[in-house]
């Protein structure tokens, strides 16, 4: 150790440097970087047709449009959701907002298998709401009904967590300008607040998607994982490779990774386009 | 009460008949929970007018502002805009322009949407709106910047911007809050002189805030001294500069020498020293303060003051010191002698906020540079003591604190 310390001194190079670095990178090689890159070093082993006929299957492109559907309109749901809680709570202080902001935010810290079982609990034919509605006919369980209901109570707080930060440090007198010069709240929110809120509500939105798109524990439960009717990307795999089916799941899996990369880059090099004009 | 609003209108100069009130707020009083922060306030502004309400922070100011602008409700009271009771009325349908002391600018609009957004939430057509911005953008010279956004323009800039933005829509009074507060002295004193000159231009009644005084003097054609709460003087700038109606109008607006007097059948005294005044205010044996500004004070050698003053006491000076454009003298006046009004118990919190209050036989003079370089004092000396002009006030009863 004293002969790095010294060399620091006698050279102006700082060994250290190159030494955290490396060890850093080394660290993060098993971890990370491998598992990723065999993805795409296994699926594409056997050349591209091979990848691209596993991905053309009928279940394989089903399970992918499934997944990016219901995901969809969990993400709709919950960045109009968030939007609303953002607002209420940080615009009105009453009894029980804290409480409430925590329920919000507690699905983040619920196992996501638990989350299915409550959902199957709750809507299943013998739960406490789905036993009422079963004998008319409507089971939500086991549709791709269940499967969002399912994306928005997992990805319930990410939406709304990007946005509130943003609503409680906008200047309450853009607002208060809004309404002398004469707009109503309806015309303050869509021209004034709304647009400073852009960048966050694309994040939110890019974010409660990936998270959705990758939805596994809960799905697995409410989805019956039928395939071809309720099997989203992330089963497909799964199935695929419970029946040995390694190829065809891998498939998947390299478009599910680069879709991902691809909402981190959004996130990442936009970061400026979305904060300022 | 009663007692100091005669007064007032005795200051008052004979003054020629304004037009009527395009503004005013009526007996409005405020209170956020039990605490009162405005209490029957009252004033008008006049067509053209620039108002400016002074006061320190925590005199209710700003609550006086955002009440005329709807952002409040008073617990009491009316604003009445044009002769329209808007009192019930939300912000929106007020018409009034407030430029906020962050200004408020939208920040995703360049400064022609800035500008244009008024009119825009009113649906008028393209072509006018257009056509408006375009007037309002020379008429703020700010035509070269019309594409930007409010982050890339200066503070002077931003402002004009949101000048412009309320002009837009020909607001029925304009409301400025501390509008020079986020900026550095000497952009502040370019700014006021061209926003004033813009208001003359323009011809919308204003107010300001500002707790500046001499942004105050200079800004308003009448201002409004604020106290805790309520109005302590309304007038020119003249006028309560040089016949402030309370010690605090005094005392808050410059420097301010006061003096404990009673009131003699043709004079005034002080301890042992007389001055001679007619008046026909005070009863004789009343106990009243006499306030006068150090550049009031007019120092003589020897036992004679300087022609056309009213002799006050000879005195001694104390201290001397150079503060740019003049120098100040401390000076304790000679006046021994029965006080009878020293047992007059004015109370000394009414007085303790202001910083140079000197204790009741010292005074402060202040001599023009000409003047101190001509006359030499020493610490010391003994001089003469004289008055170019004093007011004489009635003891603080009536005002705050009492009723």
């Amino acid at each position: 150790m004293s002969t790095i310390a010294a060399m620091r001194h006698v050279r102006g190079f700082d060994v250290a440097r190159p030494l955290s670095i490396g060890t850093l990178v080394f660290l993060m090689l098993p971890l990370v970087f491998l598992p990723l890159a065999s993805i795409f070093i296994f699926g594409t082993s056997n050349g591209l047709d091979k990848f691209w006929s596993a991905l053309m299957q009928p279940e394989a492109i089903f399970a992918l449009k499934l997944s990016m559907a219901t995901s969809f309109w969990a993400t709709v749901f919950n960045v109009i959701f968030g939007l609303f809680a953002a607002y209420v709570l940080s615009r009105y202080n009453f009894w029980g907002r804290n409480a409430l902001i925590v329920t919000i935010s507690l699905p983040t810290a619920i196992p996501t298998a638990v989350a299915g079982f409550a959902l199957l609990l709750l809507w299943g034919p013998y739960g406490t709401l789905g036993r009422l509605f079963t004998p008319h006919g409507f089971q939500i369980m086991f549709t791709a009904g269940a499967i969002i209901l399912a994306n928005i109570f997992v990805t319930f707080p990410l939406a709304f967590g990007v946005i509130k930060p943003v609503f409680d440090t906008m200047s309450r007198s853009l607002e208060e300008a809004s309404a002398t010069i004469g707009a109503t709240r309806w015309q303050t929110f869509w021209h004034v607040t709304l647009p400073s809120l852009r960048g966050a509500i694309v994040s939110g939105a890019l974010l409660t998607f990936a998270r959705a798109v990758g939805e596994f524990g809960s799905t697995i439960l409410v989805s019956g994982n039928l395939a071809g009717r309720t099997q989203t990307a992330p089963l497909y795999i799964f199935a695929k490779f419970n029946e040995g089916q390694i190829e065809a799941a891998n498939a998947i899996a390299i478009v599910l990774a680069l879709f991902s990369f691809l909402i981190f880059s959004v996130l990442f090099f936009a970061r400026d386009w979305l904060d300022v004009d | 009460m009663k007692a100091k609003e005669t007064l007032i209108r005795k200051h008052e100069e004979p003054e020629p008949a304004r037009p009527a009130a395009a503004a005013s707020v009526v007996g409005i009083s405020k209170r956020f929970g039990k605490a009162s922060v405005l209490e029957n306030i009252s004033f008008d502004v006049a067509e053209g007018e620039v108002l400016v309400l002074l006061g320190a922070s925590g005199s209710g100011k700003t609550t006086i502002l955002r009440i005329i602008a709807g952002l409040e409700m008073p617990y009491t009271g009316k604003v009445i805009l044009h002769g329209r009771d808007v009192t019930e009325l939300p912000a929106r349908e007020r018409g009034v322009g407030v430029i906020f002391q962050s200004y408020a600018l939208f920040p995703k609009m360049t400064v022609e949407k800035n500008i244009g957004y008024g009119l825009r939430i009113r649906k008028h057509k393209r072509k006018e709106i257009r056509e408006t911005v375009n007037e309002l953008l020379s008429l703020v010279q700010l035509e070269e910047h019309r594409k930007k956004y409010p982050s890339q323009l200066s503070g002077g800039q931003q402002q004009r911007v949101a000048i412009a933005r309320t002009l837009a829509y020909k607001p029925e009074v304009l409301l400025f809050d501390e509008p020079f507060g986020a900026l550095d002295t000497q952009t502040r004193v370019h700014l006021r002189r061209e926003i004033r000159a813009l208001l003359k231009k323009v011809n919308v009644p204003s107010i300001f805030i500002t707790h500046d005084q001499e942004e105050a003097l200079e800004l308003g054609d009448r201002v409004a001294v604020l106290n805790v709460g309520h109005v302590e003087q309304i007038g020119t700038p003249f006028e309560i500069y040089n016949h402030p109606a309370t010690e605090y109008v005094a005392t808050f607006l410059g420097a301010a020498n006061v003096l404990e007097a009673t009131v003699r059948k043709d004079f005034l005294e002080v301890g042992s020293a007389r001055i001679p005044v007619e008046q026909d205010k005070f009863r004789e044996g009343d106990c009243v303060k006499i306030v006068f500004r150090p550049e009031d004070v007019a120092l003589n050698r020897g036992d004679l003051p300087p022609s056309g003053h009213a002799r006050l006491a000879s005195g001694r000076i104390e201290e001397i010191s150079f503060v740019g454009a003049y120098e100040r003298l401390r000076l304790r006046l000679d006046v021994s002698g029965a006080d009878e009004c020293k047992a007059d118990d004015t109370p000394y919190y009414l007085t303790t906020e202001t910083p140079e209050r000197p204790s009741t036989k010292s005074i402060i003079a202040t001599r023009p540079k000409p003047e101190a370089s001509t006359t030499r004092f020493q610490v010391g000396e003994k001089v003469t003591v004289a008055l170019t002009s004093f007011t004489v006030l009635p003891p603080q009863k009536g005002t705050k604190g009492t009723n």
